[in-house]
């Protein structure tokens, strides 16, 4: 497959995820673009048989973290210690009929960085832990407890605001 | 009944990411406990809302900080994107001229293979000179040659044979190189003249080309 047939379908996966991240159309743009060029740039030394989505997320991500709006993000969210972690927020209580979408969109931008990106990578995208893992280059066990805590604080927002 | 399941364990179920081997009681459990049923229904109801809530590529989702996000820019972005990544592959122009040529019933004004003949009928028609050599010591032989436009410009066109098969050489003062698909090419620099090779020959003979215009 050339590098065409198997990157223009994950555009508009990658252009939401950007927009997430940024927060910003423009940067947005930009970091697409920038992300399908440096792609691009780099395909021959993609190897075949590793990921190739997560590949393209990984590049878009660190793409965005030597940004400015990107290292701007980082220095303000020290992430947090993932192992003092203890589960919170029954699901059981929380019935989303009435969260309507603007509700979770105010909570999903809230989250730190860290964890908005895991919630975005597995629930829009669909990714498994290991895809996750890969495009963010983090242990899987990291996926998984900030992959919870990203629910919970969803979670938690949801129930102050109602 | 056996124990409720665990947070975690729902939450894995509900990703699709619990092993295998613990698939099977999970949900036997699921299917006699309404309690972590609950929990279950409500976990992925949570995924399916952020995954709608989260997709922004239907317009106007955020609070605004600059105008709407129109949704024809994202078109026109993705257009664009073609167009970036399609420059590289798709500069066919020596190409198509190449394939011209040689569909014509005259592909050469000047028909010789004497470049003592071929030299001096480009003078007066180009705003540059350059050399032909001598190629009866290689596998080529020249068949004759023409004046070409390329981006507005005179380009100077020889066509080279090697046994049946016809070479395009194009030579002039701002000779794109091209990325082609179906044919093979070379391009190079000497004089202060761009020269591109196009046929459908091996990479080794259009480097034998060059080498015998250097």
């Amino acid at each position: 497959m050339t590098f065409e047939e198997q990157a223009m379908p994950l555009f508009p996966s990658l252009y939401n995820y950007a927009r997430w991240l940024t927060r910003e159309p423009h940067e947005a743009e930009d970091l697409v673009q920038e992300t399908y060029l440096k792609a691009l740039r780099g395909f021959a030394s993609f190897r075949e048989g590793t990921n190739f989505r997560a590949w393209m997320f990984r590049i878009l991500r660190n793409t965005f973290l030597t940004s400015r709006t990107g290292l701007r993000a980082t220095a303000m969210q020290p992430i947090e210690d993932d192992d003092q972690f203890v589960a919170d927020g029954d699901p059981e209580t929380i019935f989303l009929h009435h969260a309507n979408a603007e509700v979770l969109r105010d909570a999903i931008l809230a989250l730190p960085l860290e964890f908005r990106e895991v919630l975005l990578l597995a629930d829009v995208e669909n990714m498994s832990y290991r895809e996750v893992s890969e495009a963010l280059s983090i242990p899987v066990g990291t996926v998984t407890s900030r992959l919870t805590r990203a629910r919970a604080k969803v979670r938690k927002r949801i129930q102050e605001k109602r | 009944m056996s124990e409720h399941l665990s947070a975690a364990t729902i939450e894995s179920y509900a990703d699709g990411e619990l092993p295998a081997d613990r698939v099977p009681e999970t949900e036997e459990h699921l299917r006699d406990c309404v309690a972590c049923a609950g929990k279950l229904v409500a976990q992925l109801q949570l995924k399916r809302s952020i995954r709608e809530a989260a997709w922004t590529i239907t317009p106007d989702v955020f609070p605004r900080r600059r105008p709407r996000w129109p949704y024809a820019a994202l078109a026109a972005a993705a257009a664009a994107l073609v167009i970036v990544l399609a420059i590289p592959r798709r500069n066919t122009e020596l190409a198509d001229l190449h394939t011209t040529i040689l569909a014509s019933a005259n592909p050469v004004d000047v028909i010789s293979t004497d470049r003592h003949t071929v030299k001096p009928w480009f003078e007066g028609k180009l705003p540059f000179s350059f050399p032909i050599p001598e190629l009866g010591a290689t596998p080529f032989r020249l068949a004759g040659g023409r004046v070409v436009y390329v981006h507005e410009e005179p380009v100077a066109y020889l066509m080279v044979m090697k046994g049946a098969h016809r070479i395009s050489l194009f030579v002039g003062r701002d000779v794109p190189a091209p990325r082609l698909d179906a044919f093979e090419s070379l391009a190079w620099s000497k004089g202060g003249l761009r020269y591109v090779a196009i046929g459908d020959v091996a990479r080794a003979d259009l480097e034998a080309l060059r080498d015998a215009f250097r």
